[in-house]
């Protein structure tokens, strides 16, 4: 009776429902499992086995693209099942995931990603779902975050116009610390969210209801140039070393096997591309990869961009930084108490430097070994 | 055999199964997602669930400075964004998509443009939005309202073309209707569930339209703040407007298939 047992049509609808069944397992999957799957799927763990696997989750920022250059001149490579020079030396593989900085703080926080290029106030809000290392700092906000205006010359003036910007981000903790530096009750300046893109955008098309923008970079730079009368009321110059630019490691990822080689690799990749920035034969060429990875700037703008970066190039400086006075006992807890006042985290968390107790820890302990490395 | 019937109680029991093994399977994932990661945020347990509707009652801002809870202030901002966006879509394209199909002068110009937009996603024309239409609640009209028009008064102008026959237009006219008349009284009559069904359908559409351009441009709304917490992480927030947002479509799907009910009894479903 039924000679055609299905028709094609209904074959073909069976085949992808069955495929979207699939695919939904696998996703479902991909959530339950533990982070960033560690070792081959059906072998058992060996002395001889392949190398362990950890993903970086990294976004297009000055001091965060050189890992995209590092893997374009074969110190890493950012593809799984591939390896750079750097990564064959401590037998780790690499996995680099380029995405938006939103995705990369929600890549981190939910365990998909070992580790992200994220600064040190975003780090308080992943750090409440996830115990997490800062292993090295990579640069920090020196005029790489502003307050743009148009038509609005002092300080005085902008009070009670809106700034447009990210809330609960560094832009609005920028905004906040600039005008405390300067005297003035942020309270009295309003702040409403709005995408950093948008915003530059917006106030390059000369919109009348966006005089004042609170951006960071390549917007800062954008918008400067964009506009004859816009002007940079204050910016990130003012509140040096608050803003830092840092590569943070989950705790679960650092503890599993591979895990301190991994921060080892990444520590050794940075500084490998510093050098690289710095010594005058490649210097250009780095800064034109960075560049290219970095909103499309060419050469003169990355010269610009890597002065309101500034970047950690020198390890000694980097271990200055998370042990000094003035970061640990000054900077962290502003940070904190701003996180706590909007919300990024419902109680200030323990914060540690070195000792490994707190919730989130900055452990230099990976850059002094990349110091007391034998200098080839 | 397919299409057999199975009894009522049988199939509620089914229905109510499915629901519960859903909600028991959802909980266990999130059990031990927990027991990997102790503080992990990413699937909240219906405890942290509950946690975050609490949250979105409880009033925000100071006390000298008290702001309405995060729920009110998003609901208000998202629905009179959409209510207004809908409103001038749905009359722009029943103006349109009537007259499209009434008047033949009407339809040849315009059938080409309409088809060829309707078929262009809205969500990719945000940049032009928002570069046209600055970032204020004009920005949200136009989009949600120019993101529907296309594609509705194409459908409208085919409701017109196909489900009002030539015989009932004649008898009007025979029956001394004048033209208006003949809009009002038989076209418009007959084509008011499809139009309904139309906008039926478009609401899950707008809603996509407006949830995107509110994670990137606004600051409060559904879409804003779906973004926002999802950015701190806190996903058990997050899930719970996801289930508002379900429930919003569940209302509108349900009330507007009540006001065809209720406006056209005589319009048979499933006979399109």
């Amino acid at each position: 009776m039924r000679k055609t047992f299905m028709s094609s049509r209904s074959l073909v609808a069976t085949f992808m429902i069955s495929m979207a069944a699939c695919g939904m397992a696998t996703i479902g999957c991909g959530d339950s499992k533990p982070p960033a799957k560690s070792g081959a799927v059906g072998g058992g763990p060996s002395a001889t086995a392949p190398p362990a696997k950890f993903t970086l989750a990294w976004s297009e920022y000055p001091s965060w693209s050189i890992f995209g250059v590092a893997d374009e001149v074969g110190l890493i490579d950012g593809k799984a099942g591939a390896m750079g020079s750097i990564e064959k030396k401590y037998n780790i593989d690499i996995e680099l995931l380029l995405a938006s900085y939103d995705q990369c703080i929600t890549l981190y926080g939910n365990s998909q990603a070992d580790a992200v290029c994220i600064t040190n106030i975003d780090i308080l809000g992943a750090a409440g779902s996830r115990n997490s290392v800062a292993i090295m700092p990579t640069s920090t906000s020196a005029g790489a975050d502003a307050c743009i205006t148009a038509g609005i010359k002092s300080i005085d003036e902008l009070a009670g116009k809106p700034t447009r910007g990210l809330e609960k981000s560094v832009s609005q903790y920028c905004f906040e610390r600039c005008l405390e530096k300067l005297g003035k009750n942020p309270a009295d300046y309003p702040f409403s969210q709005m995408d950093p893109e948008q915003a530059a955008q917006a106030f390059q098309g000369k919109d009348e209801k966006i005089p004042s923008i609170m951006v960071w970079n390549p917007f800062v730079m954008q918008s400067v140039r964009s506009r004859n009368d816009a002007h940079v009321l204050f910016s990130s110059e003012s509140i040096p070393e608050e803003i830092i630019d840092m590569v943070v490691v989950g705790k679960d990822s650092l503890g599993k096997k591979g895990g301190s080689d991994f921060a080892k690799a990444v520590v050794e990749t940075f500084y490998a591309m510093n050098q690289r920035m710095n010594d005058e034969k490649t210097r250009d060429a780095t800064l034109v990869g960075i560049g290219a990875r970095f909103a499309k700037l060419e050469l003169e703008d990355m010269k610009t961009v890597v002065t309101q970066t500034r970047f950690y190039s020198d390890p000694k400086d980097a271990v200055r930084l998370f042990t000094e006075e003035k970061f640990q006992k000054e900077t962290m807890p502003l940070v904190s108490k701003f996180c706590v006042e909007y919300g990024l985290t419902p109680a200030p968390l323990e914060l540690s430097f070195g000792t490994g107790k707190g919730v989130i820890d900055f452990d230099t302990t990976f850059v002094k070994e990349y110091l007391e490395q034998p200098k080839k | 055999m397919i299409r057999r019937d199975i009894p009522m109680w049988l199939f509620l029991a089914l229905a109510i199964g499915g629901v519960v093994a859903l909600l028991v399977s959802y909980e266990l994932l999130s059990a031990r997602q927990t027991r990997i990661n102790p503080k992990q945020t990413t699937i909240p347990s219906f405890a942290k669930l509950n946690e975050g509707l609490q949250k979105i009652f409880q009033p925000q801002g100071t006390e000298e400075n008290p702001k309405p809870p995060m729920f009110w202030n998003d609901m208000r901002a998202t629905l009179w964004r959409l209510f207004v966006g809908l409103g001038v879509g749905v009359s722009a394209s029943i103006v349109i998509g009537v007259l499209m199909g009434a008047y033949r002068w009407i339809e040849a110009p315009l059938s080409p443009i309409v088809m060829f937009l309707s078929k262009i996603p809205p969500t990719a024309m945000m940049p032009i939005y928002f570069a046209v239409a600055g970032t204020d609640q004009r920005m949200f009209t136009s989009m949600v309202a120019l993101g529907i028009f296309f594609s509705m008064a194409q459908s409208i102008y085919q409701a017109v073309r196909d489900n009002v026959t030539d015989e009932s237009i004649n008898k009007a006219y025979t029956l001394g209707a004048s033209e208006m008349e003949v809009i009002f009284e038989v076209i418009w009559k007959q084509i008011l569930p499809n139009v309904i069904d139309c906008v039926r359908m478009q609401i899950g559409p707008a809603m996509i339209f407006l949830i995107a351009a509110e994670m990137v441009v606004s600051d409060a709304g559904l879409g804003y703040q779906i973004r926002m917490q999802s950015r701190v992480l806190n996903m058990n927030v997050v899930f719970v407007y996801l289930v508002i947002l379900g429930i919003i479509g569940l209302i509108a799907e349900f009330g507007l298939v009540s006001l065809r009910r209720w406006l056209c009894p005589w319009f048979e479903e499933g006979t399109r």
